[in-house]
């Protein structure tokens, strides 16, 4: 008998109830697009998540939302400045992503997200600058020097704060708000359709994909908003604004039990189909992901929450216990959102093309990709929105610890 | 009569579309002449790499000039190998069809990590049945040699299993065939 037979019908034999020899194709030993790749979908899912907010109360007047959809509008602006920050680093040589603009490829999806990504960005500049406009003219007059010259520049030289004008701005809004949610979609849809679209990663290749990464964007961002408010009411003294609170809650428990459901019907699908790859996806669910899968993913960041929000919707709790619920459920959906993100990116790499072996990921601290540099590339999007804090006012003027 | 406010938003509307268009003016000054003739590519680029200096051979052109080598390494498991995986690029050694430079030769421990590249077993990328794989230094104790062993003093780099067969016919000790 030939001896490489020989030893490949003793593999078989030994661990016959075991498809998995864990034989890894050598270029499939490395995961190449690790933590930055996580980040790049994570960053755009909080734009869209905080645009959604601000789309809800400009476009369809969910007036309860009103004390935080300015600063919505501003976070969804920051992240969406260090949006593709992580696919820069990533890639290495970031002055080429030019070329990728100057001569798109039909065939490439990652051309067309620069050009959905610029359109976007000016949507929303153009968004907060109109929804800002009466502050700027405001603080404009105050203003002296080099100051006044920029105050003059982001009002459009108008200080006109007439009703007429006013009202001008106000459609002018919702035409930008109403063109931003389709861009806002199409946005994060894309990301989701750019790993969608990778034919040759079974847990990948889905039409969900777009689906799932789009509700579970509006999860995050709304948790960050969430979060993001109640934080920098406390600390700043001021009083959090619970019936915004709780409108927020709702919009997230609805958003929250669809991107569940989707990711949920996602395995089912894969596990009913039992495509070619199914013997892979479910080893690697239930083998390398059983903990950041099953038990982080679903059960501690996914029923837990559930939990949570069915309580809230279901009891009448004190306004203050109600926010601090509020508060741990957001940071819990936000870890689930970033561990779905992880499980996908991450998670679909430790497969093997052989189909019969999966492969480690070990993240580096001070690597290119390491976790020092997703920390600082998560602390940005908060400096700049610092930055914008000073020109930009997050709340409307209101006395210290009064109600609003 | 427009209002002053009115004349501020149709000139960003208008600075916008200019913005757009000049963009767009800027996007085909810089686009490369060639790009698009064939493809979604620079056409000049395929000119300019059928321009560039070969820098590889093939085992044939090193067997020429090294025909015991070859005579070895022909015979042996590594026939499929190529030279330049182990003895570097053939450009930096010949170049005009005469000898240029010495190639760097490995030595001593250089020679382990050179054969670890693909016989490691900790690296559990490749099938035992495609490449025989060993760990370090356990391979050399179940050998009952010393640890500071190097893997050329008991294989022929060209013929990994050359020498061990050749004790093995003269002991007459084969291993039992499964």
């Amino acid at each position: 008998m030939n001896p490489a037979l020989y030893e490949a019908s003793q593999n078989l034999s030994h661990g016959a109830s075991m498809l998995i020899s864990n034989y890894v194709f050598p270029n499939d030993l490395h995961v190449h697009w690790s933590m930055m790749i996580v980040l790049y979908p994570y960053i755009t899912g909080l734009v869209d998540g905080a645009f959604i907010i601000a789309a809800l109360y400009y476009l369809f007047d969910v007036k309860s939302l009103k004390p935080i959809a300015r600063f919505s509008l501003l976070f969804a602006f920051a992240f969406l400045c260090c949006a593709t920050l992580p696919l820069l680093l990533h890639l290495g040589r970031p002055e080429r992503n030019f070329n990728m603009l100057l001569t798109p490829s039909p065939s490439s999806a990652m051309a067309g997200f620069g050009y959905i990504y610029a359109v976007s960005m000016g949507v929303l500049s153009f968004i907060v600058l109109f929804v800002y406009r009466p502050d700027l003219v405001e603080r404009g007059k105050k203003a002296k020097g080099f100051m006044k010259l920029i105050y003059r520049a982001l009002t459009f030289d108008s200080n006109d704060l007439s009703e007429k004008a006013l009202a001008l701005d106000g459609k002018i809004i919702r035409f930008l708000v109403g063109l931003g949610i389709p861009v806002a979609a199409v946005l994060h849809g894309y990301v989701g359709f750019i790993f969608g679209g990778v034919k040759a990663n079974p847990t990948w290749s889905t039409p969900l994909m777009p689906v799932i990464f789009l509700f579970s964007a509006c999860v995050s961002g709304i948790s960050a908003i969430i979060i993001a408010y109640i934080i920098i009411r406390k600390m700043g003294g001021y009083s959090v604004d619970s019936d915004c609170i709780r409108t927020c809650i709702k919009t997230l428990t609805g958003f929250f039990i669809l991107a569940f459901s989707f990711e949920m019907l996602e395995v089912f699908s894969h596990s009913y189909l039992k495509t070619g790859y199914h013997h892979m996806v479910e080893g690697l669910l239930n083998g390398p992901l059983a903990s950041s899968f099953w038990l982080w993913q679903v059960k501690i960041c996914s029923v837990v929450p559930l939990i949570l929000l069915g309580c809230m919707a279901f009891i009448t709790l004190k306004d203050s216990i109600y926010t601090f619920i509020a508060g741990i459920v957001s940071c819990i959906l936000l870890l689930q959102v970033f561990i779905m993100r992880w499980n996908v990116v991450i998670g679909g790499q430790l497969m093997s093309k052989s189909a019969r072996g999966y492969t480690v990921f070990h993240p580096e601290w001070f690597d290119k990709e390491g976790i020092v540099a997703v920390i600082i590339i998560m602390l940005i999007p908060f400096m700049i929105l610092f930055v914008l804090g000073k020109i930009f006012p997050f709340w409307a003027e209101e006395r210290k610890g009064g109600i609003q | 009569m427009i209002s002053k406010h009115s004349v501020r938003i149709i000139l960003v509307v208008l600075s916008v579309v200019v913005m757009a268009g000049g963009g767009l003016l800027v996007k085909a000054q810089l686009i490369p002449k060639s790009f698009g003739l064939y493809g979604s590519y620079r056409a000049d680029a395929i000119e300019e790499e059928a321009q560039k200096v070969v820098r590889h051979g093939t085992n044939k052109s090193c067997f020429e000039c090294h025909p015991y080598e070859a005579k070895i390494h022909l015979q042996g498991d590594h026939k499929t190998i190529s030279c330049e995986f182990c003895h570097s690029t053939y450009a930096d050694h010949v170049s005009n069809g005469k000898r240029t430079a010495a190639l760097p030769v490995k030595k001593g421990e250089e020679i382990t990590t050179l054969c670890l590249r693909c016989h490691n077993t900790e690296i559990k990328a490749r099938s035992t049945i495609v490449i025989k794989t060993v760990g370090m230094p356990d391979h050399l104790k179940q050998q009952n040699v010393k640890l500071t062993h190097t893997c050329n003093q008991c294989h022929h780099v060209h013929a990994p299993l050359k020498y061990i067969n050749e004790a093995k016919k003269i002991t007459g000790l084969m291993e039992e065939k499964p």
